[in-house]
């Protein structure tokens, strides 16, 4: 029983799940579900359509080159069974996977940083821009620091006794 | 072979059919469209033609006919004699000839016809001739009818003969009626006969085949025969006397000791010789059956000295092919159906004689010495007289020996799963022979999946030093990150700022809207100038709270503004209840001011205006003016007395005719009424 990956969008297929299709020249195309299938079907190219993760590779979404996928690799020699190994390799696993999960959410943080830095930058510019809207000069030549005015609130007695004003 | 043919005879077709057959070809395969226009050499040929095509056809099918059936004296004497038995030589003979004649006839009225047809003239001659041609040889057919019937009979009986070969080895089983000969051919063979108290169950001649030796042999059982003169015989028995004349076979002549069959001893040994003219040159055994009613040594001494007679026939007959005159047993067997005994070895005896007989005659003949000149089995001449056995080496010997012992020793998993309780219920342990470091991993199961992963993937011998070293790295990779992420924190905006920022799109977004709407509405609504304030929402009141939250202090400009407002009539009158006469106008009277701001401030919606009072803006010149517009407004609303008249609601036929409800014709339905 093996896990295989998806032709399509590379995520895994399993047991008893997807559609295999065996070309003429004996090539087998595994898909995950019949959306895959069906694009495939269609002749689009997996590295154009956005959600796979082969356009995300390609593309530099996510992270390509690691030290971490060479533990992940099929071997066809077999080896001969040992007990310790087979605990050992089990524990690597997890630990393995904790890192290359840590490895790409750092991948994609990084991607995001410069974004965010220029987002921060807009921000402070259409701050300084638009301060006219919520503050007049007066109160800005005042206080000048960029933010709402405080409103200062005339509470005079004989106004109180009169019908109050209504809001608008 | 020449039997097998009788069963190849093509169907003869009786008179009617044969008519019918010929002439509807003639009509498909000859073209049949002739008009009297034609010339006269193609009227003839047409017609000529159709003539021809019928006696050939008419002179294939008899032709075959007669080549078919089976020229008598060209078939081995044996089928010969049994057709000339059955159906009769000449009138056989007499059949064929008649289909010949008519043949000819055939022929000969087709070369007339043609003749005359050369020199006809017209098509209706033409076409006459032919038609006579036509009939003068379906006549021909129809009065050798008969015939045709006749050998279609012949023919279904000759396929249904029994297929016997004169040429080979065959035992030919004779005697009276209900010796028990149809049993004795039951018992050797796999033939089924008929076997049956009465006598004559047996009527024609039945094969069967045996086997002895690795040889085929054929058994010919015959109906019984009865002690009567030559030219008194039935068919029936004349099957038989053919048989035995023709067929070079050992003959077993069976004898009833018990007399069950209703005749004595005296009446079959009387048959005996009367026939034995027959069993020149052919092995023949005489058997007493039906031993389990009447045992040999218990008849009585008449009927014994007829057996010995008969015995010393047949001895002569073994004497006679020149053999030795040793086996007294060969001739002379006991046997009973019923209980098989003795069965086995008569036949063995009577295959045995047979065998002997036709190997000493091919011997004699000239053919064989040809065949003895070409065998020669060589055999190496000795050197020496020393003996040579075959020779083994000992360690193959033991090899073979042990691999026999170990054979025997080691226990098949088969075996085992037979003893554990059978297929369903044990399984054989396909791990225990595996080779491990430590046998008590042998029933350990691995995991094949963790976590989306195959573990077979990851499984590597120096899997723990690379993990690691991964570890090491990490580890500095990690210290990196955070170094990174510092420096990042520097540039964010404060909440106060954001919050400004918030209220800054708020806002922004809300003018876009507002101007949206007026773009759109602008083009197709005429709106209000903005001075008229219709929605009353250019108050002081909002003024100030707006101004306060831009930060400004609203307090001048509440006042400037509510200065520059014009009074109204109301506040002025209620001064003038206060009985101050004086100018209202005056602003500079504080009490005034105070009382007119008083009243400004409490401008509510619950206050209206006097009915003639002019708004500036509106566009009437006095009081009285507007009085007057509004009076006419009033009258125009005025509703009418309509008294009963017709009104916009009443119905109105416009026209009381309609074309399309008083004319026209209906699809489907009738007009009766519209």
């Amino acid at each position: 029983m093996r896990l295989e990956k998806c032709w399509f969008c590379s995520s895994t297929v399993y047991p008893g799940h997807g559609i295999q299709f065996v070309r003429n020249d004996a090539k087998i195309f595994r898909f995950c579900k019949s959306k895959c299938h069906k694009n495939f079907k269609m002749k689009r190219n997996p590295r154009k359509v956005k959600w796979t993760k082969a356009y995300r590779r390609l593309h530099g979404k996510d992270m390509t080159q690691d030290s971490t996928f060479e533990f992940e690799r099929k071997r066809n020699r077999p080896e001969r069974y040992d007990r310790n190994l087979a605990e050992n390799t089990l524990k690597a696993i997890k630990k393995i996977d904790k890192i290359i999960s840590d490895r790409a959410s750092d991948h994609i943080k990084n991607r995001l940083k410069t974004g965010k830095v220029q987002r921060q930058k807009e921000a402070r510019k259409q701050l300084e821009l638009g301060i006219h809207l919520v503050k007049a000069p007066l109160a800005l030549a005042q206080d000048s620091s960029l933010c709402l005015p405080k409103i200062k609130v005339n509470v005079s007695q004989a106004q109180t006794e009169e019908n109050q004003p209504m809001e608008d | 072979m020449v039997q097998y043919n009788f069963k190849k005879i093509t169907v003869v077709p009786n008179g009617k059919d044969f008519i019918d057959i010929i002439l509807s070809r003639t009509q498909r395969q000859t073209p049949t469209v002739v008009h009297k226009g034609y010339a006269i050499s193609r009227l003839r040929q047409f017609y000529m033609r159709k003539v021809k095509y019928t006696q050939q056809n008419f002179h294939e099918k008899l032709s075959t006919i007669i080549d078919e059936f089976p020229r008598l004296d060209d078939i081995h004497p044996f089928y010969g004699d049994l057709l000339h038995v059955l159906y009769n030589k000449d009138h056989y003979k007499l059949a064929l000839g008649q289909i010949n004649t008519a043949r000819n006839l055939i022929s000969k009225v087709a070369k007339d016809y043609v003749k005359l047809l050369k020199y006809g003239d017209s098509l209706y001659r033409c076409k006459s001739l032919k038609v006579a041609a036509l009939g003068r040889m379906c006549t021909v057919i129809k009065r050798i009818g008969p015939t045709l019937a006749y050998l279609e009979q012949i023919r279904q009986h000759m396929a249904r003969l029994p297929s016997i070969d004169p040429n080979t080895r065959t035992m030919l089983i004779c005697g009276y009626p209900n010796v028990g000969k149809s049993s004795f051919m039951n018992k050797i063979t796999r033939a089924d006969v008929d076997v049956q108290p009465y006598a004559f169950t047996t009527k024609s001649l039945f094969v069967g085949h045996t086997d002895y030796k690795y040889l085929r042999y054929q058994v010919i059982d015959t109906p019984g025969i009865l002690d009567r003169p030559f030219e008194d015989r039935n068919i029936i028995e004349m099957c038989s006397i053919t048989a035995l004349a023709h067929l070079r076979a050992a003959v077993l002549f069976f004898l009833d000791i018990s007399g069950s069959c209703g005749y004595s001893i005296a009446q079959q040994a009387a048959l005996f010789h009367s026939i034995k003219s027959l069993f020149m040159n052919k092995p023949l055994i005489i058997v007493c059956n039906k031993t389990d009613l009447q045992p040999l040594d218990g008849i009585f001494e008449e009927d014994r000295k007829l057996v010995m007679e008969m015995k010393a026939e047949a001895m002569k007959t073994v004497i006679g092919q020149g053999g030795e005159p040793t086996n007294e047993e060969g001739v002379l067997l006991t046997m009973s159906t019923l209980t098989e005994d003795g069965v086995i070895a008569v036949k063995n005896a009577a295959c045995e004689r047979l065998l002997n007989q036709r190997v000493e005659l091919k011997m004699k003949s000239k053919k064989i010495n040809d065949c003895l000149n070409r065998f020669h089995v060589a055999l190496p001449k000795p050197r020496d007289q020393k003996e040579r056995p075959a020779c083994i080496p000992q360690a193959v010997l033991e090899a073979k020996a042990k691999q026999a012992a170990e054979k025997e020793k080691r226990k098949t998993e088969k075996e085992l799963e037979d003893e554990y309780g059978g297929a369903g219920v044990y399984s054989a342990s396909l791990r225990k022979n595996y080779i491990l470091a430590n046998d008590e991993w042998k029933e350990d199961t691995m995991p094949e999946i963790l976590d989306g992963h195959n573990v077979y993937d990851f499984i590597d011998p120096d899997i723990l030093l690379r993990l690691e070293e991964l570890e090491r790295e990490e580890g500095l990779r990690q210290a990196e990150e955070e170094g990174d992420d510092f420096e990042m924190d520097g540039q964010e905006l404060s909440l106060e700022e954001q919050e400004a920022l918030a209220e800054i799109r708020k806002k922004k977004s809300l003018l876009i809207q507002q101007h949206r709407m007026k773009k759109s509405t602008a083009e197709s609504r005429p709106v209000v100038p903005r001075k008229f304030n219709t929605d009353r929402k250019f108050t002081t009141g909002r003024m100030g709270r707006q101004l306060s939250s831009l930060g400004l202090d609203p307090s001048l400009a509440i006042n400037r503004a509510r200065s520059k407002s014009r009074g109204r009539k109301r506040e002025r009158s209620v001064d003038k209840r206060e009985g101050d006469g004086g100018d209202a106008m005056d602003i500079d009277d504080n009490q005034a001011s105070k009382k007119l701001r008083l009243r400004s401030t409490s401008r509510s919606r619950s206050q209206s205006r006097p009915p003639g009072e002019v708004i500036p803006g509106e566009g009437l010149k006095d009081s009285a003016q507007k009085i007057k517009a509004i009076k006419l407004a009033k009258k125009s609303v005025l509703k009418r007395n309509k008294n009963a008249r017709r009104g916009e609601a009443d119905r109105v036929i416009p026209t009381l005719k309609p074309k399309h409800l008083f004319s026209g014709k209906r699809s489907i339905g009738k007009t009766q009424r519209r």
